[in-house]
């Protein structure tokens, strides 16, 4: 198992670091990055996989660490670091791999599909050295029922890093995505969908 | 508890009651849970001195720490004076535990060894800190690295117990000079009864075609890919060329250890996984293992659990399934990989595995789905009045069949497995000393005929 560092200060939210102010950029990038993610929110409630695909930059990362419940003092590594647990540590490949179980409709977790909603929210925007790259935060809220009586709800936090790419389908692609769900155990009997 | 009226293992006849029933669960919790072995910790989880994880047998919590002197102990986590959580992290390092309560402290081993204003407080004539540490787990065994802990003093010893299911056992986690590590692990919940999870492992190769058929077509469309940009040797069958051949067998040991698999063709070996850098590497050690096990284990992975819920599979998924409740269970899934492996193979060992068999993993999902389903319909009545249909080739095991000890199905569908465990959870249910309840089985096991001598009984 690898070790826990200890952390000198006191339990903040294990994300990421929190560098000095970071540059948002203008206005109009903002709401383009913004409506992205909605987009692709709305592509994944509507089961339109293939067209997500396109929207995931060929070298994405798309990663899910697993967080446990720690002592303070080592709180702040409380996310497993990179090559750790994770829930996703995904490739492309990989997530085409899940695309493709989903549409052999013997996929049981999702056959009959489940009705889900991506409610994303608390945006935001940031510059990084690379003009086309942009790192972006999101907060997710993914309501799903199926069946008869199945509910639950994944809620968590992103982020994401999203690439300016002009001759993509929807203008930007994915390039990174870190997943943070606001559960160490999770209280759902699977997570057979994306985040 | 007598459960008579519902399960009746010989004949292959189980009630859904026992997966429903308050009652039957509670009396689980009593004569199951707190009379049997349950996995605790793996070594490499408790490097060091102070190194501690949390753990469950049933539903009482358990501390696992490792001790100054490189023992371990266990110990109930909760506190003696008003039964609070002692310890509330899942893993760390530490010297002491203090009580968030009132603020009692424990030290590693579980003695108390502060009270707050023990001298205002309590009489020291009739208060003695050494009557209040948590209750300790009475017995614990490290079997080749894993810790394994039985609340019951009369149990039989942990070699006793796995009996001949140390075969199955070895094939997981002896592989290897240098044993297994932890490169991941898992936790999430299932609204369904624990024993399903159990009683697959044990038994049960004949869902996989079905239930996970989806997985199956898509992993082995990447393998076919793969195999033709790189030209990789075809001496590997996969998993669904496995699971369309009926070939194989089955084990049932005598506590209620079960295990399948699928036999290779000749020369062909299965792998931990169908992944290149681990493919290649368990090449190179082939002869390593064929000569630490034997070429039969070497080539034949199984699925299995040591009863009551420690389950393993080929691909270093190992987890423990705690009972929550009769409509609930939560799963504590490790992925090991052999320590010896280079880092490569680790990597790989551990991304397969998240993307199988954790909460999102491609294999795993759709158990779930099936388990919930099945736990809902049993709320009904009359779902629960006819009994279920474990009789799949019932009468057919033998002792030693092929040269493996226990009783042993010539096929890998089969329910044999399910059954020896359901016949040894009744037995546990029963309330029975233990010292009875070894003795009908050991009787059991001698009843079963040995398979002919020339070992020709085939699927
Ligand atoms: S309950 Fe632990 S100190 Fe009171
Ligand atoms: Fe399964």
């Amino acid at each position: 198992m690898e070790e826990i560092p200890e952390s000198e200060t006191e339990a903040g939210v294990a994300t990421m670091p929190i560098t000095a102010r970071r540059t948002a950029p203008s206005v109009d990038v903002c709401r383009e990055l913004e409506q992205f993610l909605f987009e692709e929110a709305d592509l994944l409630d509507t089961w339109q996989f293939d067209a997500w695909l396109t929207m995931l930059a060929d070298d994405i990362h798309y990663w899910a660490p697993v967080r446990e419940n720690l002592f303070h003092r080592q709180r702040k590594n409380e996310m497993a670091a990179p090559g750790g647990s994770a829930h996703f540590d995904e490739t492309r490949e990989h997530l085409a791999e899940r695309v493709d179980r989903l549409k052999t409709h013997q996929a049981w977790a999702e056959e009959p599909a489940s009705r889900t909603r991506h409610l994303v929210t608390n945006i935001r925007v940031f510059e990084t050295d690379n003009p086309d790259e942009f790192e972006v935060e999101s907060s997710f809220y993914v309501f799903r029922t199926r069946s008869e009586r199945d509910f639950d709800s994944v809620v968590g936090k992103r982020f994401d890093v999203i690439r300016r790419v002009d001759d993509s389908a929807y203008g930007f692609q994915l390039a990174r995505r870190k997943i943070v769900f606001d559960m160490a155990m999770l209280l759902v009997k699977n997570l057979s969908l994306f985040y | 508890m007598d459960v008579s009226d519902w399960v009746d293992a010989r004949n292959g006849f189980i009630r859904g009651e026992i997966f429903t029933s308050e009652e039957v669960y509670q009396a689980e919790l009593k004569n199951v849970f707190a009379r049997s072995w349950v996995f605790l910790a793996h070594d490499s989880m408790l490097k060091k001195a102070g190194d501690f994880i949390q753990n469950y047998i049933g539903e009482d919590p358990v501390v696992v720490v490792r001790q100054a002197d490189g023992s371990v102990k266990a110990w109930l986590n909760q506190c003696r004076h008003r039964g609070m959580r002692i310890c509330r992290a899942d893993r760390g390092n530490t010297r002491y535990f203090m009580c968030s309560f009132h603020g009692w402290v424990y030290d590693r081993e579980g003695s108390l060894v502060q009270v707050p204003h023990e001298e205002e407080a309590y009489a020291p004539e009739t208060f003695d800190k050494a009557d209040y540490g948590p209750r300790q787990v009475p017995r614990l065994h490290n079997y080749k690295g894993f810790w394994f802990g039985n609340w019951d003093e009369t149990a039989p010893d942990f070699e006793d117990y796995i009996g001949d299911f140390k075969y199955i056992l070895d094939s997981h986690i002896d592989r290897h000079e240098g044993g297994l590590e932890v490169v991941g692990q898992h936790r999430w919940i299932i609204p369904a009864n624990w024993k399903y999870n159990a009683e697959q492992p044990s038994n049960d190769s004949y869902h996989a075609e079905t239930s996970h058929a989806s997985a199956l077509t898509v992993l082995e469309r990447s393998r076919k890919k793969r195999r033709e940009e790189k030209g990789e040797p075809d001496n590997r069958v996969s998993m669904a060329t496995r699971a369309a051949a009926a070939r194989g067998k089955q084990f049932s040991g005598g506590f209620g250890h079960g295990a399948g698999w699928h036999e290779m063709p000749e020369g062909a070996m299965r792998y931990q996984a169908e992944l290149p850098a681990t493919m290649e590497w368990e090449d190179s050690v082939r002869d390593k293992v064929e000569e630490r096990l034997d070429p039969y284990r070497n080539a034949n992975r199984s699925h299995a659990n040591l009863f009551p819920n420690f389950m393993m599979l080929a691909n270093g998924t190992m987890r423990v399934t705690h009972p929550r409740g009769p409509n609930e269970m939560e799963i504590w899934a490790w992925t090991f990989a052999p320590a010896e492996a280079p880092d490569e193979v680790k990597e790989e060992i551990r991304v397969n595995v998240l993307r199988t068999f954790s909460a999102a993993g491609m294999f795993e999902q759709d158990d779930a789905e099936n388990w919930l389903e099945e736990q809902r319909i049993f709320r009904g009545y009359m779902a629960r009045q006819d009994p279920l249909v474990y009789t799949m080739r019932i009468g057919d095991a033998r002792r030693g069949l092929g040269g493996v000890p226990g009783i042993i199905a010539p096929s890998v569908y089969a329910d044999e497995g399910a059954r020896g465990m359901y016949h040894h959870w009744a037995e546990l249910m029963s309330g029975d000393s233990w010292d009875d309840i070894a003795r009908r089985n050991a009787e059991r096991l001698a009843q079963v005929p040995h398979a002919e001598a020339d070992n020709s009984q085939e699927i």
